[in-house]
């Protein structure tokens, strides 16, 4: 076994001698860099479009008056999205729903999964505020309907309904829905939701910038060693290390 | 329980409450009565159905009429028209009520309000109306109508040219409508707006696909704009980023190659488009629904996009998704029709499919609650049971097949039964001689019962099926159908116009064995030979001369009486024709099958040793008949030729005999 891997090995190890890596000097390359040009509109654009993204609504007004960057989106209804987003956040479910209906009525009536998904969070805190009774009106009431029409809803409302099952739910096998991090989830369905009811994709673009960025470093890493960036938020060049 | 009952209160009041305020005078009352209402129905099937019922949508539609034009109006407006909008999106009901209240003509009004929330709102709530399809239909004929539908599209407000174009996917559906809109510039309006918002770009694919849709001088047009551009830019948008966007462009495309092949010609294309409905597959909403519709209209009648799409796997695909579990069942019709086209053509596809091992989850899916799905599920068994190899080895003739399509002749739908009748047609021509097991299962029967039917579609169906059981069927089997079907009930099919050619082929099929099966035919008096007769003599249908020539032709292997009963059918002279009989027009004839039907009937009228060969051989002569079979001496259809050479030699042997 071990002298068949040792044959097998061989070829490898060949080919890592024969592709001696290029050394690429930090001088060629901030020569390199300097000769790339970005203009600074696609900048303010990025900018633009992370603080829309993100809901900084002041940061992105003053940015359009200081920059002369116009956002794609109405700025106003960045507040809009934030309300309903930050309402589920803190289980104000109802209240969620209500900013979201107010905000384009057509979007809980054509995306049957979100709606269901609401509906489910606003039953984990009713169980959560231990509200059994309420919770159990709610669930045969508002929630058992989408059950009948959806299969895949069922099951999760079956899921749900678990939790009253359960003394200490803390520490039962369907626990996790009353995390916080199953009341986010809500959130950025519902976050995705209004960006694409604006014809807007659900992901800010400069995230995306940045992982290209490392997949690129990292394709590179493979054929050169030349002064690569480390740590994004310095984006600092580090000088290759000698081979 | 006191407690349940004030929290039910506190979360959502009670509907009679809640319209007793919506009636109310005071603005302020009704406006939070109006917002709890939206809030309840919106994603709500079961509230809107019961708030319908309740008689709620006119006292809205009644809000927002009397909203317009008072201060303050606004915010009323614009909770009303959403609710209006709630209650036509996805529930037919709704659609109907809100049109029966008459908000149509209010909503419009409302569009040049100079609020924009309110334009947004009312055009977006319409937008749901006319996705409807109780929304009537938009007349463009009309010059206000069309000049109207030009100023939505032209707007700043992609609410408002978003309906503009729902407008057009709802209402163009005629040549006409799809030309007047061309002539009226909207192609080019349509193209500029692809441009803009997805939102937007949908909904004008949507449009486009209804104006190009069978009508190959406006696709033209299309093809035209802007030197090829419009098309190029459609093309582009099949790998767009949305997977919707993805489906419509392709669905746009399929609809221009399906009428004009020439604009979807290149291989490269073709396969991109198929690559791309198959990933497209997987998404899991209605996108996903509504592909394998697409995927089936792209390779209908297609033979050459079906072996590309063979090649390229989509039939594992199909079949792989159709034994996923909880499969919606708009999905699932989808995927039967899809693999039913696939395996109408190519029996490379059908032994595939055999091969997946889905035919038992096909079988079952005929027992589905949907009765869309049912169809699909016999189209795909009819045209997989067009595999003649299968067939052959009686591979559907047991009671897991037959069973649950006899259920079907029982349905409530015709289309339902007459997609059963279409796959037992193809099964019970089964060469195995297994057809007892569907006589043991009642197929007979039902077949008979339904030949009977008051629907025409449905009885010449199941006569099609009835021709094709006893096609090679034993003996005793042709006496059961006989003895099941009656010899006055076959007369009268023979007689029905649309009937007939099925009729005359079960005839033609029950006489093909034999002086036995002669005599099924020839009780009561040989009405039957009767009625062929009259037919043929009288029919103006080729194929139905064909068939009755033929099925008296099989008569005439039968005994003297039988010879001498088709001898006089076909001697007699026409009834409205010219004084020569219906024999000699046959051998006169064009069609090589018509004049190879008579020879073969000479050949057994003059078949020798019978007692009365003699003299039916003199008839025909005194008729004209042998001068006429010699003319055919040199037929240019070789089995023609060579019939009449037996004939003639029967003839001749006859009279040296003598």
């Amino acid at each position: 076994m071990s002298l068949f891997w040792i044959v097998l090995g061989q070829p490898g190890r060949l080919q890592e001698m024969a592709t001696s890596k290029k050394l690429i000097t930090r001088e060629e390359w901030e020569k390199k860099l300097n000769d790339v040009k970005i203009r600074k509109e696609d900048m303010n654009k990025l900018v633009m479009d992370f603080l829309v993204m993100e809901g900084y609504v002041e940061a992105a007004e003053k940015f359009r008056v200081e920059s002369g960057t116009e956002p794609d989106i109405d700025l106003a209804t960045i507040t809009d999205r934030m309300a309903a987003k930050k309402a589920v956040q803190c289980g104000n479910v109802e209240d969620a729903i209500e900013k979201v209906n107010d905000f384009n009525p057509e979007i809980l009536d054509t995306n049957p999964q979100l709606f269901f998904h609401l509906q489910q969070q606003r039953l984990i805190e009713l169980i959560r505020d231990g509200k059994v009774e309420e919770a159990l009106e709610f669930a045969q009431e508002e929630l058992a309907p989408r059950g009948e029409e959806n299969q895949s809803f069922l099951e999760e409302l079956e899921r749900t309904v678990a939790l009253l099952a359960f003394e200490d739910v803390s520490n039962c096998p369907v626990g996790d829905l009353l995390d916080m991090s199953q009341r986010l989830k809500t959130a950025s369905e519902v976050d995705a939701a209004i960006l694409a009811s604006q014809s807007h994709e659900k992901d800010p673009k400069l995230p995306s910038l940045l992982k290209m960025l490392i997949w690129a470093q990292s394709q590179l890493d493979e054929k050169a060693a030349y002064p690569r960036i480390n740590n994004l938020s310095t984006a600092t060049l580090e000088d290759p290390r000698d081979l | 329980m006191p407690s349940t009952a004030a929290a039910a209160a506190a979360a959502s009041s009670q509907p009679d409450d809640l319209i007793r305020r919506l009636r109310s005078s005071d603005g302020a009352v009704k406006l939070k009565a109006l917002r709890e209402l939206k809030n309840q129905i919106i994603g709500n099937r079961t509230k809107k159905l019961s708030y319908i019922k309740l008689g709620t949508v006119p006292d809205v539609v009644g809000v927002l009429a009397s909203s317009v034009g008072i201060d303050s109006g606004s915010a009323l407006i614009v909770e009303s028209a959403a609710i209006i909008g709630s209650f036509a999106c996805g529930v037919d009901a709704g659609a109907k009520a809100v049109l029966e209240a008459g908000a149509f003509p209010h909503l419009f009004r409302i569009l040049s309000n100079p609020n924009e929330k309110v334009v947004d709102t009312t055009a977006r709530s319409l937008r749901m109306i006319f996705q409807s399809r109780l929304a009537p239909k938009y007349d463009f004929s009309k010059n206000e109508n069309r000049d109207c539908l030009i100023s939505l599209l032209n707007s700043d407000n992609e609410n408002v040219t978003g309906l503009g174009a729902s407008i057009i996917t709802h209402s163009c559906k005629t040549v006409t409508d799809q030309k007047i809109l061309s002539g009226a510039g909207v192609l080019r309006m349509l193209i500029t707006l692809l441009n803009g918002s997805l939102y937007q770009r949908e909904a004008c694919l949507e449009a486009l696909t209804a104006m190009l849709s069978s009508n190959s001088e406006v696709i033209s047009n299309f093809v035209d704009l802007d030197n090829g551009r419009a098309l190029s830019s459609l093309i582009n948008l099949i790998e767009d980023k949305s997977p919707r966007t993805r489906l419509l462009a392709s669905t746009c495309l399929i609809v221009i190659g399906r009428t004009c092949s020439s604009y979807l010609q290149g291989i490269e294309l073709k396969n991109k488009l198929i690559l791309i409905l198959i990933e497209l597959l997987e998404e899991p909403d209605r996108v996903g629904d509504e592909v394998p519709f697409a995927v089936a209209n792209l390779i209908a009648d297609r033979e050459d996009l079906q072996r590309l799409a063979f090649e390229a796997n989509t039939l594992d695909k199909l079949c792989d998704f159709l034994q996923r579990e909880t499969l919606r069942p708009k999905r699932f019709e989808g995927l039967l029709l899809a693999i039913a086209e696939l395996c109408s053509r190519l029996e490379s596809c059908r032994s595939k499919f055999f091969s997946l091992k889905v035919l038992n989850l096909v079988t079952d899916s005929l027992k589905h609650d949907s009765a869309d799905v049912q169809t699909a599920a016999c189209i795909c068994l009819r045209n997989v049971t067009r595999s003649v190899k299968k067939l052959s080895a009686g591979h559907f003739m047991n009671e897991m097949v037959v069973d649950p399509l006899i259920q079907l002749l029982q349905d409530s739908s015709t289309s339902v039964q007459v997609a059963a009748l279409s796959v037992i047609s193809n099964i019970v021509v089964d060469f195995a001689n297994r057809k007892s097991i569907f006589l043991r299962c009642g197929g007979v029967k039902e077949l008979v019962r339904l030949s009977q039917s008051m629907d025409p579609t449905l009885r010449l169906n199941a006569v099609l099926a009835l021709k094709n059981f006893v096609f090679l069927a034993d003996n005793s089997s042709k006496e059961c159908v006989l003895a099941e079907l009656t010899v006055s009930t076959l007369v009268s099919l023979i007689c029905e116009p649309k009937v007939q050619e099925q009729a005359l082929a079960f005839v033609r099929n029950i006489l093909e064995s034999g002086i036995n099966s002669v005599e099924h035919v020839f009780t009561e008096d040989g009405i039957i030979v009767n009625a062929i007769g009259k037919q043929v003599r009288n029919a103006l249908d080729l194929n139905v001369c064909i068939e009755g020539i033929y099925a008296l032709g099989n008569v005439a292997t039968g005994n003297e009486l039988h010879k001498e009963a088709v001898m006089s059918q076909i001697l007699e002279p026409q009834v409205n024709g010219p004084s020569q009989s219906v024999l000699i027009k046959f051998l006169q004839g064009n069609n090589s099958q018509l004049r190879v039907g008579a020879i073969w009937c000479i050949i057994n009228l003059t078949y020798p040793d019978g007692p009365g060969t003699s003299s039916r051989i003199a008839k025909l002569r005194d008729a004209g008949v042998i001068c006429q079979l010699k003319k055919l001496a040199d037929d240019p259809c070789l089995d023609a030729k060579f019939r009449v050479k037996t004939a003639l030699l029967q003839c001749v042997n006859n009279s040296c005999a003598k």
